[in-house]
């Protein structure tokens, strides 16, 4: 019977998006989980499910490994070049998406950069910042080895190129129109660029801010290899509870639930706009 | 308001090929000029020339009698009505309205009155606080055609405003338009690949191709008075017909043969019948095509009928003659059938004749054209 089919197709349907949940959620229940259980309650086998709550591991990584800075290394990292990023990179591609100059050739170059894997160029980026910071402009800018601006730096150069083409398409999807009526009504070029164009921009511009705070927030190899101690970020700091006696894995997941929650926040909060943005491109006039 | 000058002006994207190739046109100052060709053109390049939003290559443009070449978009005060509409997604209808005032530093009572004043005219009350996503097609183009008027514009630029309407929105906005032009008398360039518009709504029309002006005149002029084969076969719905003949000097008479078939000689051309050259292009409307079921003096083409189409108010024949398939227009429905073997009478006043080399028009003795 009709009503029989169907409510069996449902049935299997939430089934199978239950097997897929509980494999991508596990480990992050676990995560969660570890983090709030005494060492003991840890290591035991056949694995504890039910255990009484501790906040040690926190209390471990914020007060012995100093979390706090991390974070705030992160922060400020992080957000630096994502303001940079999209500030450079919606000028560049409003202007590729409107006049395309080299023909495409200098677009294309912009995507060559991000040819090679970050490896490749981190001895590059190491010498460059060493001998930058020993500069009057590298101290000025932090810009030496274990100093924040290095790391500003390099994720700028990093996500400029991705940032490029993903505004680019948004950009080219706003109606020429809009601008030639808004000079036509008397705004100049730029007026025209801050008050028509970026405003109808803007879920793509806060999708591109979003991957670049993410890629940020996230990246580990620049900032293991750049800093040391007073620039570290919180991948590194959580990096470094794998230790010789061990993996302190109390501390370890207590400090990933930390590095995680911000960024998960940020994406459920914009979630709905950044779906639209990547889906539907920018407004039709 | 002011009248327009343009002066040999050229327009080159890639310094290859001449989008605009030396026009000069002038508009009156109140007039409705049309700017008729197809896509491609140069007519949208020849009129974002006009609104600043595009570089000369060279020539000039004048508003009255200020050259406007250097001039910026934002003072040669031009209102422009787009084909797409573009109206700002993220304002409202009022704030669309607004927007030129805005930009010009207006004050927000005076906004609100202008706004007012605009929407009494074009009866757009009850969209004042929708986003443009909620409008329809002709809604939209209506607050299009309200922003347009916000200001009081040396000119105003229509671009295909009514080429994404439907038909019945299209013939309304139309009579619009045109009633808006004689109520407030702007000077105005109507864009369009529509003969038909451009027929309906015009004081006079340029007819563009290939970057240059084929023929400027009244609807009227270029109707009957086609200056060359384009401008003949572009203008008329259905299109006009053309035959190819030859001149025939018989005992110091001279008359057309196509095909071998003798059909007469243009009305206009008869005084001047020795200076024709040997083969003309004959081009006739087909509502001056007569048809008959049998020859005699003056049905001498023979043809097999094609198709009858009824139209209601017309009927449209096309007709294969030796080489050529012909459209007829009747008033009546006459009682034919596809295969008919019919006879054609061309009427020769409203014959036009064409030089098959130039492509011009054959001009008479007397200097008027056919």
């Amino acid at each position: 019977m009709e009503t029989q089919r169907i409510s069996f197709g449902l049935f299997f349907r939430h089934f199978l998006i239950l097997i897929i949940l509980i494999v991508f959620l596990f480990p992050i229940y676990w995560m969660i989980t570890t983090s709030f259980k005494s060492s003991e309650d840890i290591l035991t086998r056949p694995p504890k499910f039910v255990f009484e709550p501790t906040l040690d591991n926190y209390r471990f990584a914020f007060e012995e490994a100093d979390f706090t800075k991390f974070i705030r290394n992160t922060i400020i990292v992080a957000g630096l070049s994502t303001i940079l990023v999209v500030t450079f990179g919606s000028i560049a591609s409003y202007s590729f998406a409107r006049w395309n100059p080299g023909d495409g050739h200098i677009m294309f170059f912009i995507l060559t950069t991000r040819m090679m894997p970050a490896i490749a160029v981190i001895m590059p980026f190491f010498l460059i910042f060493r001998d930058l910071g020993k500069t009057d402009i590298g101290n000025r800018f932090y810009l030496g080895l274990d100093q924040p601006g290095a790391l500003v730096v390099a994720y700028t150069v990093f996500n400029l190129p991705f940032a490029i083409w993903l505004m680019h398409s948004f950009f080219q999807d706003i109606p020429m129109e809009l601008e030639d009526s808004a000079r036509l009504d008397g705004y100049s070029r730029l007026q025209v660029f801050f008050r028509v164009v970026l405003p109808l921009a803007a879920p793509g511009i806060a999708v591109t801010a979003i991957f670049s705070l993410l890629f940020a927030w996230n990246e580990f190899l620049f900032a293991f290899v750049l800093t040391r101690d007073d620039a570290r970020t919180i991948t590194v700091g959580v990096s470094s509870f794998q230790t010789q006696q061990g993996i302190l894995w109390g501390p370890l997941t207590a400090a990933a639930v930390v590095c995680v929650v911000p960024m998960l926040v940020v994406a459920l909060f914009l979630q709905r706009y950044m779906v639209r943005g990547l889906t539907f491109g920018a407004v039709r006039g | 308001m002011a009248s327009v000058t343009l002066e040999e002006l050229r327009k080159t994207y890639d310094k290859k090929y001449w989008a605009v190739n030396g026009i000069s046109l002038q508009i009156a100052d109140g007039e409705l000029m049309a700017l008729l060709g197809p896509s491609g053109c140069g007519k949208s390049s020849t009129m974002r020339m006009i609104a600043g939003l595009e570089e000369l290559t060279s020539g000039k443009i004048y508003f009255g009698d200020q050259l406007m070449n250097r001039v910026t978009p934002k003072h040669r005060n031009v209102a422009m009505v787009f084909e797409t509409y573009a109206l700002y997604p993220t304002l409202s209808v009022y704030e669309n309205l607004a927007f030129p005032l805005r930009s010009a530093g207006w004050k927000n009572e005076d906004i609100e009155r202008r706004v007012r004043e605009i929407v009494d005219i074009l009866q757009v009350e009850h969209l004042l606080m929708h986003k443009p996503r909620d409008l329809s097609s002709g809604q939209s183009q209506l607050v299009g055609l309200g922003r347009a008027l916000m200001r009081q514009p040396n000119v105003f630029v229509m671009d295909e405003p009514i080429s994404h309407l439907d038909t019945r929105l299209r013939s309304r906005m139309r009579s619009y338009i045109k009633r808006l032009h004689i109520d407030l008398g702007y000077t105005m360039l109507y864009v369009t690949h529509d003969q038909e518009e451009a027929m309906a709504l015009a004081d006079r029309i340029a007819i563009m191709d290939q970057g240059i002006i084929r023929q400027i005149g009244t609807p009227d002029e270029v109707f009957h008075h086609p200056n060359d084969l384009f401008v003949a076969g572009f203008i008329g719905e259905p299109p006009m017909n053309f035959l190819e003949s030859q001149v025939v000097h018989d005992n110091g008479s001279y008359h057309l043969e196509v095909h071998g078939h003798r059909i007469a000689i243009p009305a206009n051309l008869k005084a001047n019948v020795q200076a024709l050259p040997e083969k003309i292009t004959i081009g006739i409307r087909p509502f001056y095509i007569g048809v008959s079921g049998t020859p005699d003096e003056q049905h001498t083409l023979p043809g097999r009928v094609f198709i009858v189409e009824s139209l209601g108010d017309a009927t449209v024949i096309s007709i294969d003659t030796d080489d050529t398939r012909l459209q007829v227009s009747l008033e009546h429905t006459p009682a034919l059938k596809s295969g008919d073997d019919i006879w054609l009478a061309l009427d020769p006043d409203y014959m036009v004749g064409f030089d098959p080399h130039s492509q011009l028009a054959l001009v008479g003795h007397n200097g008027s054209k056919a």
